[in-house]
């Protein structure tokens, strides 16, 4: 028994040979796309341009612009001063200048763009940037706000970009491989040798789903290799790192092989699983934890598995929420295990029925 | 003629045959745009607790300030407040069910009243640099409106703001945009896919390689189609971005088609190379709608570019999506006429031209060569 599945397992991997060049994208378009994302991803520091002018209160906004940022991070601003006048182009979409036409001294901010959320990053750093002046007027009457981050130091937004790409990884890893190996079966006629062979269809499907799944685990593990060479970070743990990897590949496994299987094409396959790789992203947590976000997109969020996997690698790369890290991996396993029995069901609708219709 | 209609003909009745292909611009991207929509386009307010402890008034008015600082992105407040007891709202905060607790002291309404150094903890998760940042610049923009609220001193520097229409665009529809053009890249490549792997699986490349008459009559038609359906992609998305954002070209549809077009040929250009090689077929059309999902995350698909060109990479300069972006949320989100119209007309017709240029030759000489 265990020699014919090591044989079938071996069969797989022999397949690998054949398919190389989509091994290969799958393994490492993750990766590249984290490296490309890495440099275009927000950074808290902004240019901000000042009009230059011979007011003392520039020189002044200018100095406190200097000192608005995090004590243990980055300056939030980077203030260009440039050559500029009321009427002139806006350069980069933004400009702050100092008027004291109406007597009294303001600082403008004139914008060349409406996007709101650009609005709301240049005006909150001017406005703290102007407030350092009024607290430093109003001496001991200004109130302190005392800051107590969670973490001895900010970290970087790629580390947790990063971290919850990996999930993502192992899933295009073992999902397109997957669909693209099934579909094939179907399309060269291949499938006929599975559905006359003397074993239990129950071992064809194990080794299947095993093989991709360790695709979806070296897929992790490369773009984890990334993370570490950009920002020197490592999992507490590399065995819950390894359970997690091991969890989203067989769920990626199972996804794959399920659309091939019930679409028996390899484009319409790979268009569905490509979906729903990126829709299990975007809504488990890639760009913050869900529950920082609330309402309705957390709702939906605990419905993905990429959530439970990005909170359990939460906790091993920042060594916080260990109390959470048991059940975000219990609630993984109950995703694959949901995918596992999803797939056997397909198998056996669809290959079992098949053959005895066919024969 | 007639040949290309027959031709033509024959490759329409392929979408039949595979419908999930053929809305392969549509299904993607429509799913991307709820979980966009679902992550930014809701209350993007920071979940805090506030924890009061004053024993004076000053406390309950900073509580008030909260609700009525409102930020542009969305127009709600910064802050989504959630009243707890301190042991409740550290609980809460470490588990990240809330983003940051204020601790409001007891003797705070005393110390501001003797002008004696009032002071607020402020415990937030830094986990992400950008969101501390957040939460570092929105507690200026809080206590700038509570010191306006309780009369203090005037400030040395009043801040005003200039903007040049009166209306803002939120974040979802500018990256509804970035979608869209998505779409069409996508619907066009899974259209050339989907026109040219039967082909592949069948062995008629070598039929084509055989052929007496040029092949321009083989290209032609799936390109026209393949360009199509990559603008019934891009506008069926647009439809729903009406329907759901309430944004639509209007009288600039088919200036916004002219650009969609362009990038399609260029997309189809490549996917036309690897879609007549067989050897390497699905890999590359992995690659080509791969590269397409990267190129709208570099190239401009979240964000404007032409205020922030100098941090776009290089690499995505060489994708037109990134020269076509601003222009299309000109044309759909503003309803202006780009000012770099001139410009981008000629730098994606280049890039069409050499894409399709290299695709058909490259394409051409390699059927020709081994079927």
């Amino acid at each position: 028994m265990m020699r014919r599945f090591l044989l079938l397992l071996l069969n797989e991997v022999k397949l690998l040979s054949t398919t190389l060049p989509i091994h290969f994208i799958a393994l490492f378009q993750p990766a590249l796309m984290f490296s490309l994302m890495a440099f275009v991803l927000i950074s808290p520091t902004f240019d901000i341009n000042v009009a230059r002018s011979g007011i003392p209160e520039q020189k002044y906004l200018v100095t406190m612009m200097e000192q608005v940022g995090s004590p243990v991070g980055d300056a939030y601003m980077r203030p260009i001063q440039v050559e500029w006048e009321q009427g002139d182009p806006i350069p980069r979409g933004q400009i702050v200048w100092i008027d004291t036409s109406s007597g009294k001294t303001t600082v403008t901010q004139t914008f060349g763009l409406i996007d709101s959320n650009m609005v709301k990053n240049f005006r909150n750093r001017l406005t703290s940037a102007a407030l350092l002046l009024w607290q430093k007027s109003l001496g001991s009457a200004a109130i302190e706000v005392e800051q107590v981050p969670q973490l001895p130091r900010d970290v970087s937004y790629r580390v947790y970009f990063g971290l919850a790409m990996i999930p993502l990884a192992a899933f295009i890893g073992a999902s397109f491989v997957g669909a693209f190996l099934t579909a094939q079966e179907f399309e060269f006629k291949t499938i006929t040798e599975y559905q006359l062979a003397p074993v239990s269809w129950g071992m064809i499907l194990s080794t299947r789903l095993l093989r991709l799944c360790i695709t979806g685990i070296i897929s992790g593990i490369i773009l984890g290799l990334f993370l570490y060479l950009f920002d020197r970070a490592l999992p507490s743990s590399l065995l819950f790192a390894l359970l997690v990897l091991f969890a989203m590949g067989l769920i990626g496994a199972c996804v794959g092989t399920g659309m091939a299987l019930l679409l028996r094409s390899t484009l319409p396959a790979f268009v569905t699983t490509l979906t729903s790789a990126f829709f299990f992203w975007i809504m488990g947590g890639a760009f913050g934890l869900p529950a920082g976000f609330g309402g309705a997109y957390e709702a939906v969020s605990r419905w993905m598995p990429n959530t439970y996997a990005v909170k359990t690698l939460y906790s091993l790369y920042y060594g916080v929420g260990e109390v959470e890290l048991g059940s975000a991996l219990v609630n993984l396993f109950i995703f694959a295990s949901i995918g596992c029995l999803g797939v056997m069901l397909i198998y056996i609708r669809v290959m079992l029925r098949r053959g005895e219709g066919e024969q | 003629m007639k040949r290309f209609w027959i031709l033509f003909r024959t490759e329409l009745l392929a979408w039949r045959r595979d419908p999930i292909t053929a809305l392969g611009g549509i299904i993607p991207p429509s799913l991307i745009l709820i979980a966009f929509s679902l992550l930014f386009g809701g209350r993007l307010s920071f979940n805090i607790a506030v924890v009061n402890h004053d024993a004076g008034h000053y406390g309950d008015i900073l509580r008030d300030t909260f609700n009525e600082v409102i930020s542009p992105l969305n127009d709600v407040p910064y802050y989504s407040v959630l009243d707890m007891a301190e042991s409740e709202a550290l609980a809460a905060y470490q588990s990240h069910e809330v983003d940051g607790v204020w601790v409001i002291p007891a003797d705070f309404s005393a110390r501001i009243e003797s002008a004696d150094n009032p002071k607020i903890t402020m415990y937030f998760s830094n986990y992400i640099d950008d969101r501390a940042k957040n939460h570092r610049i929105y507690s200026s923009e809080i206590l700038w409106a509570f010191y306006e609220r309780i009369g203090m001193p005037e400030p040395p520097l009043g801040v005003e703001e200039e903007y040049p229409l009166p209306v803002m665009i939120d974040w979802v529809p500018i990256i509804a945009v970035g979608i869209a053009l998505l779409s069409a890249s996508l619907g066009s490549i899974f259209n050339m896919y989907a026109l040219t792997y039967k082909e592949q699986i069948s062995g008629v490349t070598l039929e084509f390689g055989l052929a007496p008459r040029s092949l321009f009559w083989v290209w032609t038609p799936k390109i026209l189609l393949a360009t199509i359906f990559g603008l019934i992609s891009s506008t069926a998305f647009l439809v729903v971005v009406k329907l759901w954002l309430g944004f639509w070209p209007g009288r600039f549809l088919i200036a916004a088609w002219v650009l969609l077009g362009l990038v399609c040929l260029f997309w189809i250009g490549l996917a036309v190379v690897i879609g007549m090689h067989s050897r390497n077929y699905m890999a590359g059309a992995l690659a080509v709608v791969l590269g397409a999902i990267i190129i709208f995350f570099i190239g401009g698909g979240m964000g404007l570019v032409r205020f922030h060109s100098e941090e776009v990479l290089k690499i995505a300069w060489l994708f037109p999506n990134t020269h076509a972006i601003d222009p299309l949320r000109d044309l759909i989100l503003f309803h202006t006429w780009p000012i770099d119209w001139s410009r981008t007309l000629l730098t994606l017709i280049s890039f069409a031209a050499l894409s399709l240029t290299i695709g058909i030759s490259m394409s051409s000489r390699g059927v020709r060569r081994s079927g």
